[in-house]
């Protein structure tokens, strides 16, 4: 057999072995190229499924005429120019690769025309890169992109082609979750003539809100806060669901990075640890997040569907967006003192990373002329370092007291007891309804904040083991023990090296007296090798407070006086993380005098 | 199968019998006592599959024949009848028939062939042992056991025999107990098991009379103890017993001396305001004083100093409270004597003189 190089074709079609899979993946490759050609207007047609036709106009930038013979050529880009843009890429496509990929597995015509043309061109291609001879076409300003018949020189990928509802639920589902991260695009989706999705660009608050919940449904807008926190050159925006408001699947997480949706290990692990002890077993969180870094740290490069990123600070990521979600959470309490709280105190602003090389360097910017306005890094001012809320959203989720004339002299966000329900239950009058709050859950919360804050603040004692304990690990795992020794330490351990695979722990926390160290140990080990980081052991040690605070509480069936029952209610008002016990279980709910009037059928 | 014996005869061997038949089961039978009568000799036998007791009655009119009967429902009846009563007992058909006087008890009962087998190999080591030395042996020892450690080889009790010394160490990682004593017959061999706990715990219960002579029978596996007409059987932990010996091989301080009663007060006192979930206390040691302070999350603090006999540099050190009572609680003498390992790495407490026994509890980091 004598080596030889393949057929340009050929070639194309393996690349789109990689990028293209299924008609969705065509769509995503051609809607982030019109999110790169600055567009604000994005119409999506689709027929039986995209395996018949997928055609997509945007009114972006265009391409000039004698470009789009190498707009069909591989590896040729007007996005990157040079190594250093490709360590910050602030384009959505950057390989060249997507659209002779596409054409070499289907029938593609491009049609564009660059604002100030007299007339569009178009161009056919099929794959091999030649014979491109563009002829005017009537096409405004924009770009089209026609994708017939996908698949039609490929009948193994056909063959795994799914059913056309299918494909087409696939197509829908991409285009929302971009439609979530574009608002200042407009959106329409039609499948076989028929208008399925119109999405208007959102330019306000209410807008966007109304694109969230027409994509995640009105419930999730309900029960979910609005978070902006921003920290060493890091920002974090969007909106976390509550706690109570979870999901059994893991199907409406989404986070951006700079703008592309992710799906990153690093992130959904800082996820869950600030969902502990909030989330009910087996529930997953929800959430619309959008991070927003400089470019140079994240590297995009690191998958052919840029599904998955590379984040050069990993740690520092894992810890902001941790602490980022913790702090939201923790902040969740009834009435709004957190954002009086912030509003008054001036937060301090040390501490700001340098943004090296955040804007585009201007070279890049003239041969560019799609993206100078568009991604949202691009200009901003050095972002300071402290968290606001936004009051809006907490207006919406408690509604304010209205001051009502009747009610106690000075109205508290769970209002006065009134009575206890079948020695369980506190019945509170509020300014704006009534609450109803499990006394044991709500207690339960109470003590173990506070035991944990207790904790936290003292030294960790440790306890000497008589009889040490070995733990036969891998040579790597015993290598990061050894590095890690300052975090053991710091919680109380003391572990040492006895041999290439063997550890010796000779001191343990006092507090986590009766547990399986030798389990522990070795998730911690595990969890270090693959997020760099782990908060096993804390959470261990909360576990125990938890059952301590469990069994402090006051339990259900103990008849509370109304004095004891509104201690409770002021000090609820002061927890954190009070919406749920430790078990993730609500500890009180609300109805307004609206709900009551409903039941009643008053003003109607 | 049939026989009658007086309520006072057959009542404690059957308490004995209970006390190892789990209350839940997920065999049935297990909760059964097997009756077997054969001669003139009544045979009850109780098990866990873990631990086995037999007890052997003589009585006078006896059917032979065998049975099981609901372990706990046969002591309820035995217990509440009258001081003295005389239980006829009687198996009729598939029920088992208890009349006394005039009450008439009628009980379900299960066949005793299929009652389990408690296998048991060839035991090789034979030894005699006084009852009152075992007990006070296991006794010294016992509390350090651990209980539902992963490690399981912990969750019990080492004997360790060789020729005519007998040492037993219990410990949970934390702390260590090790009692040794002499035989009075030479056994002539060298051996180290693990007795489980719930055995020893039950066994220490077997052990009322201390004028009794044990005859302790054992093999790797298993090992079996003819008390009075009990026959006390168990499986051992398959494992070897982790080195300690390391903790003796260290510098030490000065010994201190302190009255045992005023030392147990003032801990349990100062615990008081210890952190619940761990009980650490400090211990300021210098020449003539020891003064202890506790404090908890809830800024709480407490402060005994007591007189000490004890000459040397000043040192503090801190302790589980809880681990140092057991061990203080446990001295037979007036006076404690605790030796702290020069490095602060370990402290042991035992009496003043040759006793037999030590206790070593392990500090901790405040």
């Amino acid at each position: 057999m004598r080596i030889r190089s393949l057929p340009t074709q050929l070639v194309n079609q393996i690349a789109a072995g990689e990028v293209v899979e299924r008609p969705s993946s065509v769509v995503k490759e051609l809607v982030e190229n019109c999110f790169d050609a600055g567009a604000s207007q994005i119409s999506i047609e689709i027929e039986q499924g995209g395996a018949r036709l997928i055609k997509i106009r945007d009114n972006g930038c265009g391409i000039i005429k004698d470009d789009l013979p190498l707009a069909l050529s591989r590896h040729a880009t007007s996005k990157i120019a040079s190594l250093k843009d490709l360590e910050q890429v602030v384009s959505m496509g950057f390989r060249g690769e997507a659209l002779p990929s596409i054409s070499s597995v289907s029938r593609l015509t491009l049609i564009s025309r660059i604002s100030d043309a007299d007339c569009a061109w178009k161009v056919v291609a099929d794959g091999s890169e030649q014979d491109f001879d563009p002829q005017p076409d009537p096409h405004p300003p924009g770009t089209t992109i026609d994708v017939r018949d996908l698949f039609y020189n490929t009948p193994a990928r056909r063959k795994f082609l799914k059913t056309e509802k299918t494909e087409y639920v696939h197509i829908e589902t991409l285009i929302k979750r971009m439609a979530l991260s574009r608002f200042d695009i407009g959106f329409t989706l039609s499948h076989n003539q028929k208008e399925m999705l119109n999405l208007k660009p959102a330019a306000t608050e209410t807008e966007r809100e109304q694109r969230i919940a027409g994509i995640c449904g009105t419930a999730f807008i309900e029960n979910s806060i609005k978070i902006d926190f921003a920290a060493s050159g890091l920002q974090l925006t969007g909106w976390v669901g509550l706690p109570t408001f979870s999901r059994s699947q893991q199907d409406m997480q989404f986070f951006y990075v700079n703008g592309r949706l992710v799906r990153d290990k690093l992130v959904s692990h800082a996820v869950k640890q600030a969902y502990q002890d909030v989330l009910f077993h087996g529930r997953h969180p929800v959430f619309v997040l959008y991070l927003t870094l400089d470019p140079a740290l994240v590297d995009v490069n690191a998958h052919p569907a840029k599904l998955e990123v590379r984040f050069r600070e990993g740690r520092l990521v894992h810890d902001f967006l941790f602490s980022a979600l913790h702090r939201s959470l923790a902040d969740l309490r009834p009435g709004h003192g957190i954002i009086q709280q912030s509003a008054t105190e001036s937060p301090p602003q040390t501490q700001v990373v340098q943004n090296v090389g955040w804007q585009n360097d201007s070279a890049t910017q003239q041969s560019t002329p799609g993206f100078d306005n568009k991604p949202v890094y691009s200009l901003r001012p050095p972002l300071p370092l402290h968290v606001e809320e936004t009051v809006q959203a907490y207006a919406s989720l408690y509604p304010k007291p209205e001051p009502v004339a009747q009610v106690q002299p000075e109205a508290k966000p769970l209002g006065h007891a009134i009575a206890h329900l079948h020695n369980i239950y506190i019945l509170s009058e509020t300014a704006a309804g009534i609450i109803l709050v499990d006394a044991h859950a709500a207690h339960e919360r109470v003590t173990y904040e506070r035991l944990k804050q207790q904790y936290q603040n003292g030294a960790v004692p440790s306890q000497p083991l008589l009889l040490p304990i070995k733990i036969k690990v891998s040579a790597a795992e015993a290598d990061l023990a050894e590095q890690e020794q300052a975090f053991f330490t710091s919680l109380g351990f003391e572990l040492n090296r006895a041999g290439p695979e063997t550890i010796v722990l000779r001191s343990i926390p006092a507090l986590l007296g009766n547990t399986d160290m030798e389990t522990l140990i070795r998730d911690v080990l595990a969890d270090m090798a693959e997020h760099g980081m782990s908060r096993r052991i804390q959470e261990k040690s909360n576990e125990i407070l938890a059952t301590v605070a469990c069994h402090g509480s006051v339990r259900a069936h103990r008849r509370l006086t109304i004095d004891e029952m509104n201690a409770l209610l002021r000090d609820m008002e002061q927890t954190e993380r009070i919406g749920q016990c430790n078990h993730g279980r609500p500890t009180w709910i609300e109805l307004s005098t609206g709900d009551l009037d409903k039941f009643f059928l008053r003003g109607q | 199968m049939k026989f009658i014996i007086n309520r006072e005869e057959i009542l404690l061997p059957l308490q004995q019998i209970v006390s190892v038949i789990e209350k839940r089961q997920t065999m049935p039978i297990l909760s059964n006592v097997l009756m077997v009568i054969e001669g003139d000799q009544l045979t009850l036998t109780g098990t866990d599959l873990e631990i086995q007791i037999i007890a052997k009655i003589n009585i006078a009119t006896a059917d032979p024949g065998s049975i099981t009967v609901p372990a706990r429902k046969f002591l309820d009846i035995c217990r509440l009848l009258p001081n003295g009563a005389e239980i006829k007992f009687e198996l009729q058909d598939d029920k088992v028939k208890i009349a006394s006087s005039r009450s008439r008890f009628s009980l379900s009962c299960l066949p005793a062939d299929n009652y389990p087998e408690f296998a048991e190999s060839e035991l090789e080591n034979h030894l005699f042992i006084n009852a009152g030395k075992f007990k006070k042996a296991l006794d010294k020892t016992v509390f350090c056991m651990a209980n539902q450690d992963v490690r399981y080889y912990l969750n019990g009790l080492l004997l360790n025999v060789s020729n005519s010394k007998l040492k037993l160490v219990a410990s949970d990682g934390h702390r260590l107990s090790i009692y040794e004593d002499n035989l009075d017959q030479p056994t002539g061999f060298e051996s180290r098991i693990i007795l489980p706990r719930k055995g020893v715990l039950e066994l220490s219960r077997l052990l009322d009379d201390p004028e009794a002579e044990l005859k302790v029978e054992f093999s790797s596996n298993n090992i079996r103890i003819f008390i009075k007409n009990l026959i006390f059987s168990a499986k051992l932990v398959d494992s070897k017993y982790p080195d300690f010996g390391k903790v003796f091989q260290q510098e030490f301080f000065n010994q201190i001396h302190i009255q045992k009663q005023f030392l147990k007060e003032a801990l349990t006192r100062v615990a008081i305001l210890a952190n619940e979930k761990f009980k650490g206390v400090t211990f300021d040691i210098s020449p003539g004083s020891l003064k202890m302070s506790t404090h908890n999350p809830e800024h709480d603090e407490a402060e005994e100093e007591l007189v000490i006999e004890y000459t040397g540099e000043p040192l503090t050190i801190a302790f589980n409270a809880q681990y140092l009572l057991d061990a203080v609680s446990n001295l037979d003498s007036e006076l404690a004597v605790l030796t702290i390992a020069s490095n602060a790495s370990s402290c042991f407490i035992d009496e003043p003189g040759d006793c037999g026994y030590k206790f070593i509890v392990m500090p901790m980091r405040l």
